[in-house]
């Protein structure tokens, strides 16, 4: 068809559209792109295929970072799993491993995010979301008769990694070569604690720098099979963020550490093929997929032009990704169901290495176990009987989708320069204009949603006449009994081991800490083997590099 | 201070330093309610221990942090330190976000610390307008210092000059926008001037500029203003600035008459200068004499310049002299 | 005086917003502190992780009549234990809001100790904003405040 044939064409349905909508407004999605109520070749064209899309595994990327993608190897899913006590856990992976699954995956309790051993919390905060995990002894408990060198590990981890520290010490307990070990730090991201997730544990901003910088030069001579970098998107896009920014936003994050991992004198090529990602799936539909083809193509270039990557698998932009449970709602809970869904369905035709959907009940508690188990099957659904995954990058091609790739490409390459002129990633979080950027955003969203321009079903259309919510099932609290036999056997566990040994480690830490040279990690790993917990761990490296209070711009 | 036998129970409750009573002190000062000249009238006998440090300067360069890292150190000498925290109320609803204390979560916790948040409630001059009165409330109860952090918005900060004996100027490094402000104004009510996150490049750049800026105004012979580096968020430079602002104490306290701490007559002055001031504009707006109405309309005229007209409307015809 | 009085219906409710607990996530915190500015109270804003002990003098210190504590996780459960704390000091007229993911049962239960209100999220600006403006009220003519005579 001819150019002219388009135009004469679209000029027609045009005078036919304004005449049947006259009032027609303006729509833009979350990243603030203005979306028309058609697209045609005039928009995207399939001239620009190779230089759009080409093939998947190829540059520019666009279509996936494997040959093979979803036919060959389906995504992981990665539910994360996080009982109160180290007992419970175990109970459940085992269950899980039973079942089938060959990943693992933990989360501490928030105790532990902030770095505090059991005894120094009321126990009436403990376990409620996650593992309380603060010793080797512990971990040991969560990983008892199971294969650690056959299952990847993920471990929502933060700065300095206590629990990987953990992982170590146990299997150099158990004889389980370092090097057999394989999985992922998921929450190796300081800076995106920093800006966005108040939850974590951190410590003061040049600290946190240097500990991830000697955990992933630790790790790739100690421990090659680990991923030591996974770059989070998701908690900017939780706290704010739009689409476009959140993703431009970690770029700029993963630019600033491989940049820091330079100046270490590591060889780009031998530390990015080891980068991962870690994003939050709206359930803005399109503009998802879109986000997640263009960061797939940006990533590319940003390894080749500034990194001069020449190994492929540098280039590949490996991401796990999470349903948001921003746009869950707490009433009517089981519409929360669908919203998965969908967003689910945005994770895999954007292209994801792995995913977690959220339980439906998250707007109104911890999962329950029922929940859980929907949110699995949900993922089970999107996998085995939806077809979603017969052909590769399914909706490649949509005038749509690639005009809207094009302009989130633009828009994140606009963040990215944005961050670049203020010096880069760590200096713009430094100065307050990344959390500047993220706290307007948020903002903006949420006057949307107070005006009804961004409708929630539920919240502000089609709002039942009674909060059905009330008595609905939730996730109890843990038994306190269980987690006071917890807190005696850690206790015990304390009473019982070296204590010279361990003071001498941690005095090791400290003076590892105060030097510029001697690596940080090393010494966090042994003191893990020599039986320190976390919370001292913690403690002294906070007294040597100080403590990052977030920074609030009030 | 010690209380006198006849004193009231709430008196003698604030002087002992009473925290809620101090705080519904503050609270019926800043809202001027009926209670409030009560209270001052209450605590005038019991003020003039405290000495007052005022932070200024542009927004974000760091008064809060600083101010932070400089109660610190007046904690370790067992002082006790009230601080008055300033920020901008909203000009179009009114509401203010109070922030400023954040960066001071370091002492919240301790006995001796007093923090108190104030918006600004469009008042202009980068306080709000109970300050005076609340400075003094925290010295009857017992503040060996007080701090007190303005809003920051530039130019207009020279009422801080009234209130506080040692005003600290405080920059940060490389921002040419903030020079222009401190030349335009606030360099002249600056007994010290900071230049803090001195751990950012062109920190030297800066003491340096304004140092030269210095040399350019007349010193007056007791005293010639230092600039300090500091770093807030490191602690670099603060045990300096603390002497510093102590040696300025003893300098202002030595001289025999003006403004420092243990002279409050000064204080009451001009506390009853402004509010005499106030009194005399609304009686004479609301003064509705022959006489009155002529000298307007001679200034119309032009026939009686304007400084005559002031001289007789204060001397001659002020109605409440009556 | 010579100033214009403040009248009682001119007054500004002073809202402290904070968190106690573990939990960090500030967002909602945030939301909630921009729109009270924007109906014209006097907010108090605090980084997260307060101690309950700090809570209560920051209360005093302020003086301030309501406190919007945001909850994502399950620090609501340390809520009651602040309620003791307040009511210790004798601060038992200063209200006290929940806001956040808080479970229907605990939703009870912090009633039951004393709080005011919970809103759940998703709650509407309007009523978030009318529900702490009539509590502020209520706390400021209830509170046995000192007299000064
Ligand atoms: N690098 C560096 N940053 C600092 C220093 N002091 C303060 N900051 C940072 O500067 C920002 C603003 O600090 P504040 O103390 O809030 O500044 P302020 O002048 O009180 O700000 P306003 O009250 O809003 O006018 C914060 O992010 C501080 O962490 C310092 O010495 N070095
Ligand atoms: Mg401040």
């Amino acid at each position: 068809m001819s150019n002219k044939q388009i135009d004469e064409g679209l000029k027609q349905w045009e005078e036919l559209y304004s005449k049947s909508l006259p009032n027609d407004k303006p729509r833009t999605n979350r990243s603030n792109i203005k979306i028309k109520p058609i697209y045609t070749p005039n928009d995207w064209d399939s001239d620009r295929y190779m230089e759009d899309l080409g093939f998947p595994g190829e540059e520019p990327m666009a279509r996936g970072i494997y040959p093979t993608m979803h036919r060959g190897q389906t995504w992981s899913q990665r539910q994360l799993v996080g009982l109160a006590t180290p007992e419970l856990y175990n109970t459940r992976v085992k269950q899980m491993i039973a079942n089938g699954a060959n990943a693992l995956s933990m989360i501490p309790c928030n105790s532990v995010y902030r770095g505090l051993d059991v005894d120094l919390v009321d126990p009436v905060l403990l376990g409620t979301c996650g593992i309380t995990i603060n010793t080797v002894g512990d971990m040991a408990k969560c990983l008892k008769d199971i294969p650690i060198d056959k299952m990847s590990i993920g471990l929502n981890d933060p700065i300095p990694f206590t629990m990987l520290a953990q992982v170590l010490a146990h299997a150099k307990n158990i004889n389980v070569p370092w090097n057999k070990l394989t999985g992922t730090s998921n929450q190796s991201d300081y800076i995106s604690h920093y800006v966005a997730n108040h939850m974590f544990f951190r410590l003061a901003l040049k600290g946190s720098r240097r500990v991830q910088m000697d955990e992933i030069s630790f790790l790739r001579d100690n421990c090659p099979g680990w991923n030591p970098v996974s770059v989070v998107g998701q908690h900017m896009q939780q706290a704010g963020a739009t689409p476009a920014e959140a993703m431009g936003l970690t770029l700029s994050t993963a630019i600033q550490y491989g940049n820091d991992c330079v100046e270490r004198g590591m060889l780009p090529d031998s530390f990015l093929p080891r980068f991962t990602f870690f994003f939050d799936i709206s359930i803005s539909y399109f503009e998802e997929i879109a986000k997640f083809r263009a960061g797939r193509r940006v990533w590319a270039r940003i390894t080749k032009e500034r990194f001069g990557a020449k190994d492929p698998r540098s280039s590949r932009f490996k991401f796990h990704c999470q349903t948001s449970g921003v746009d869950l709602t707490r009433v009517q809970p089981l519409n929360n169901i669908a919203r998965v869904a969908i967003q689910g369905i945005a994770g895999i035709l954007g292209g994801c290495q792995s995913m977690h959907t959220d339980g439906y009940d998250e707007a109104l508690s911890c999962p329950t176990e029922e929940a859980a188990l929907i949110s699995v099957a949900t993922q089970n659904i999107l996998k085995d009987e939806a077809g979603l995954t017969d052909v590769i990058d399914a909706l490649g091609g949509s005038y749509y989708l690639e005009t809207l790739t094009n302009q989130m490409e633009e828009e994140i390459e606009a963040t990215i320069s944005r961050i670049d002129a203020a010096g880069g990633m760590f200096l713009a979080v430094e100065s307050g204009l990344v959390q500047g950027i993220i706290g307007e955003s948020a903002m903006a969203h949420q006057e949307k949603v107070d005006s009804g321009e961004h409708k929630i079903v539920g919240v502000n259309a089609y709002v039942p006449d009674e909060d059905d919510a009330s008595n609905r099932k939730v996730q109890p609290w843990p038994d306190q009994n269980i987690m006071a036999k917890h807190i005696e056997d850690f206790c015990s566990f304390k009473e019982n081991r070296d204590d010279a040994a361990v003071q001498r480690s941690l005095d090791k830490l400290s003076e590892a800490a105060k030097s510029d040279n001697q690596n940080v990690y090393e010494q966090v790993v042994q003191a893990t083997i020599n039986n320190a917990t976390q919370g001292e761990i913690i403690t002294r490296l906070r007294d040597e590099l100080g403590f990052g209070n977030p920074l609030i711009n009030a | 201070m010690k209380a006198k036998n006849d004193d009231k129970p709430w008196l003698v409750r604030l002087l002992n330093g009473e925290r809620t009573v101090l705080a519904k002190a503050i609270s019926a000062l800043e809202n001027e309610t009926d209670e409030a000249s009560t209270i001052i009238s209450g605590i005038y006998p019991y003020i003039g221990k405290a000495l007052v440090v005022g932070f200024t300067g542009s927004p974000g360069v760091g008064k809060s942090t600083l101010v932070n890292s400089y109660i610190a150190g007046l904690c370790e000498e067992g002082l006790r330190v009230g601080v008055i925290a300033v920020d901008p109320s909203s000009p179009l609803s009114g509401g203010a976000i109070l922030g400023d204390r954040i960066r001071m979560a370091a002492h919240e916790h301790l006995e001796n610390v007093f923090i108190r948040s104030l918006a600004s409630r469009c008042h202009v001059g980068g306080l709000s307008r109970a300050t005076a009165r609340i400075v003094d409330v925290m010295d009857a109860a017992g503040m060996d210092v007080v701090v007190i952090e303005t809003v920051g918005a530039g130019q207009s900060e020279v009422e801080i000059a009234e209130i506080a004996h040692t005003k600290v100027v405080v920059c940060s490094p490389g921002l040419g926008d903030d020079i222009q402000a401190i030349k335009a104004g606030i360099l002249e009510i600056a007994d010290i001037l900071v230049v803090n996150k001195c751990d950012l490049p062109l920190a030297a750049h800066t003491v340096r500029q304004l140092k030269s800026m210095l040399s350019l105004r007349d010193e007056s012979p007791e005293w010639s203003t230092p600039v300090v580096s500091t770093s807030a968020l490191e602690g670099t430079g603060v045990v300096e600035l603390t002497e510093i602002i102590k040696n300025h104490e003893k300098m202002s306290s030595n001289k025999k008459e003006g403004y420092g701490k243990g002279k409050p007559q000064q204080r009451v002055l001009r506390l009853l200068a402004n509010s005499a001031a106030d009194e005399i504009k609304k009686a004479l707006l609301q003064d509705k004499s022959e006489e009155i109405s002529t000298i307007c309309d001679a200034v119309l005229k032009g026939e009686m310049i304007f400084s005559d007209a002031i001289q007789r409307l204060i001397k001659g015809s002020l109605p409440c002299k009556q | 005086m010579i100033e214009e009085k403040t009248t009682k219906e001119a007054f500004k409710p002073r809202v402290l917003v904070t968190k106690i607990g573990l939990d960090g996530h500030d967002r909602g915190s945030r939301i909630i502190a921009a729109w009270l500015r924007d109906a014209g109270m006097e907010v108090i804003y605090t980084a997260p992780w307060q101690e309950i002990s700090t809570v209560v003098k920051l209360v005093q210190e302020e003086d301030v009549d309501v406190i919007g504590l945001s909850s994502l996780a399950t620090d609501h459960l340390l809520v009651p234990k602040l309620m003791t704390a307040l009511s210790e000091v004798g601060y038992q007229h200063v209200k006290v809001v929940v806001g956040g993911i808080v479970p229907d049962a605990d939703e009870l239960m912090l009633l039951d100790a004393g709080v005011s209100k919970v809103f759940h999220t998703g709650s509407a600006k309007n009523d978030v904003i009318e529900a702490i403006g009539a509590l502020a009220n209520k706390a400021r003519n209830s509170s046995s405040s000192i007299t000064f005579n």
